[in-house]
């Protein structure tokens, strides 16, 4: 790959990535987690709350139309007993004149009447125009009260028919009156016709109200003061403190706060003809067992669901950008191979030049040493002959080490294309511990090399296999560090491969590190000491050379690295060379 | 010159190496010149026909590629030895198609190249590589 082309990557990867390291992949996987868990879970969110709370308005609707048919019809129950009694005391105020009233006996007789067919009557009096009590008929001594003080009196003057709270009275007992007034004949003054009416038979009529689910019923007066006694607020004539007055002819439904802290709904309403209100209160929905359970079971449902899909969403976005993390990974691995490669092609041009200019020189030493010797040997006498001939021999000792050097430069340079020719493992792997041998040496790291003699010549790359060599070899001095053994061995595998192995003494190898060794960019070195690249490279030339690495390791025991090639390269098998 | 002396003509421009090549081929009972061009080569050549040409690969003013399919084309019968300093066999292998008898890797041992003049000069040639038979 050209430079320019591998900037264009660079350049595309920083686009999608930002930095291209793994705090990049980090943000991205982020950003994805984030954006999938959005588009998943907020139309199951706005959906539930939507129906929630259109479900809860239709309880509340419900709840409140429930309550307001309870509390109307609970209005005309208590109004028709009121028209009952009102209308009983009309009728005797019609049927008997006053003076008829006055008599006692008479009075007596009809309460005795009245009270078999409404039991509620307690006794029935006449009041003068004055306002005292003339006749009584009933259970108390009451004859001669003056009334005239009383505002119960002052209304039924002003009213005609008038039912009053209930209250003590004189008599010390809850009772409200019903009084009629009716004018004297052909005089411009009332005489008055009271009964008092016991509040059993009205706490009866309020006990026959049908409320559904009502926490509590009962009738208040103007001012809150109870005219029937209630489950939760006390009895007759104690205060009802969270009552409101509402408009003439509208049930007021609210909502109320207690002071215990429960939300009570409750109905109010006037009761014609009377100073009575109807109160009902209930429990609100949203403190019902069924409200209750039904948000229980929705919350349920959507913290499950949102668990599940963010298990879920998770582990697709970790796979998503692992994989893509390693599409990434691999191709830079190549990148990095090809700038690897490249580096090393021109390094490899260099050193061929150099090594070609240094080998004719080399030649030309070589051979004038070599006249010189020659001429020596064969003059008969010569003076100090052993010096000269020493000397020579350091001159083509140094020679020969030249060579090998620029030798082994040429043969890095040719490491870029594959040129197959015959190679004989032994010298190969003879020339490679070469540039190994004074490493080892220092590290005192012993090399021992067992290769049989008839070992069979392979077409293989030089270059290539040197490297291949070098790698491992090492990967196994750096893994040994000091004191220990390399141990080379090949052999001629059933397949007809030949195989080097070689063992380190190092410590070896975990299998979670084993199975990512030929990966590029791993490496256990510390940082900046290895690439992560050699053992990948290694791999990736073994392949090409259509051969096999394999690795055996156990931790503190050391690792041994088969690496197979075949005799004949498959790729050029029918070429000759 | 006796009759069982071997011909031997060395061309390199690398005048020092040739010289002392020379001489050290003649101290060992080659008849040998040497020339430093390939153009020199080709007239020494003309003059006097030898048996074996030590050649050198790279040289100024004609390539010892070029020398060498000239040799082949005039004189069949000349055995060519290339000499290379690339220290790869690669440029020998070119040598080798181009029709040369061996190559030899600057620097050598003068003994090889005794034995590989030897063995042109009887036309005995190398195996070559990878097919195991003669030409």
């Amino acid at each position: 790959m050209n430079i320019s082309s591998q900037k264009l990557a660079n350049l595309f990867s920083r686009i999608l990535f930002g930095r291209t390291d793994g705090s990049s992949y980090r943000r991205f996987r982020f950003i994805l987690f984030i954006g999938m868990i959005g588009i998943s879970l907020i139309p199951v969110y706005v959906t539930t709350a939507l129906h929630y709370n259109e479900y809860r308005a239709l309880l509340h609707r419900e709840e409140r139309d429930q309550l307001r048919s309870s509390s109307l019809g609970g209005k005309s129950r208590v109004e028709a007993y009121v028209e009952q009694y009102m209308s009983v005391v009309r009728f005797i105020t019609m049927q008997y004149s006053y003076e008829e009233l006055l008599d006692q006996n008479t009075t007596s007789e009809l309460l005795e009447n009245i009270r078999k067919e409404y039991a509620g009557f307690v006794d029935l009096g006449v009041v003068n125009t004055d306002g005292t009590l003339q006749t009584y008929a009933g259970p108390y001594r009451l004859q001669g009260v003056d009334y005239s003080d009383q505002q119960w009196y002052h209304q039924v003057l002003v009213r005609t028919v008038y039912v009053s709270n209930v209250f003590m009275g004189f008599r010390e007992v809850p009772h409200f009156v019903i009084a009629a007034s009716t004018k004297l004949p052909g005089k411009q003054e009332y005489w008055v016709l009271r009964v008092s009416i016991d509040i059993k038979s009205l706490e009866q009529v309020i006990s026959r109200v049908v409320a559904k689910e009502a926490r509590d019923l009962f009738l208040v007066d103007a001012n809150g003061l109870l005219q029937t006694p209630s489950r939760n607020f006390g009895g007759v004539l104690d205060r009802y403190e969270y009552f409101s007055q509402p408009l003439k002819n509208v049930i007021d439904v609210r909502e109320k706060q207690f002071n215990d802290g429960q939300e009570i709904l409750q109905a109010v309403v006037a009761i014609e003809n009377s100073p009575w209100y109807l109160v009902i209160t209930k429990v609100g929905y949203s403190q019902s067992d069924v409200w209750k359970s039904f948000s229980g079971r929705i919350r349920m449902i959507i913290i499950t669901s949102s668990v599940l899909v963010i298990v879920v969403i998770f582990q697709v976005v970790k796979l998503l950008t692992d994989r893509l993390k390693d599409e990434e990974q691999k191709k830079r691995a190549l990148l990095s191979e090809a700038e690897h490669t490249s580096k090393l092609a021109s390094i490899g041009r260099l050193a061929a030049g150099v090594a070609h200019e240094i080998n004719n020189p080399l030649a030309v030493i070589s051979q004038n040493a070599g006249l010189m010797a020659d001429l020596i040997e064969i003059s008969k006498s010569f003076e100090n002959r052993e010096k000269f001939t020493t000397s020579i021999n350091g001159i083509q000792n140094a020679v020969e080490r030249c060579k090998k050097i620029t030798h082994r430069l040429l043969g890095f340079a040719r490491r870029m294309d594959i040129n197959l020719e015959n190679i004989d493992i032994k010298d190969l792997l003879h020339e490679v511990l070469g540039f190994l041998e004074r490493e080892a040496l220092y590290s005192q790291i012993g090399i021992e090399l067992h290769i049989p003699d008839d070992l069979p010549m392979i077409v293989s790359d030089r270059g290539q296999l040197q490297q291949i060599f070098l790698n491992i070899l090492n990967n196994g001095i750096d893994a040994i560090g000091k004191d220990g053994t390399l141990t080379i061995t090949t052999r001629v595998l059933l397949s007809g491969m030949i195989q080097v192995a070689i063992k380190d003494t190092g410590p070896g190898m975990t299998p979670e590190i084993m199975k990512h060794i030929f990966d590029p960019f791993f490496t256990t070195k510390e940082a900046n000491k290895g690439t992560g690249l050699g053992l990948s490279i290694t791999y990736g030339l073994v392949k090409k050379l259509g051969g096999n690495i394999d690795v055996v390791s156990e931790v503190g025991k050391g690792s041994i690295f088969y690496v197979s090639l075949p005799v004949t390269n498959p790729s050029r098998r029918d070429e000759n060379v | 010159m006796k009759m069982s002396e071997i011909k031997v003509l060395v061309v390199d421009d690398e005048v020092e190496f040739a010289i002392s090549l020379t001489e050290r081929l003649k101290l060992r009972n080659f008849f040998c010149r040497a020339c430093y061009s390939g153009v020199d080569a080709l007239r020494l050549i003309e003059e006097n026909i030898p048996d074996v040409v030590v050649l050198d690969l790279k040289m100024p003013d004609m390539s010892g590629l070029e020398v060498l399919s000239e040799i082949r084309k005039k004189y069949p019968g000349i055995q060519v030895i290339m000499l290379t300093g690339h220290g790869s066999i690669t440029s020998g292998i070119q040598g080798m198609e181009g029709g040369a008898f061996d190559y030899l890797m600057k620097p050598f041992d003068i003994n090889e190249l005794e034995h590989k003049i030897r063995n042109a000069s009887k036309n005995i040639r190398p195996a070559p590589l990878g097919t195991g038979g003669a030409e």
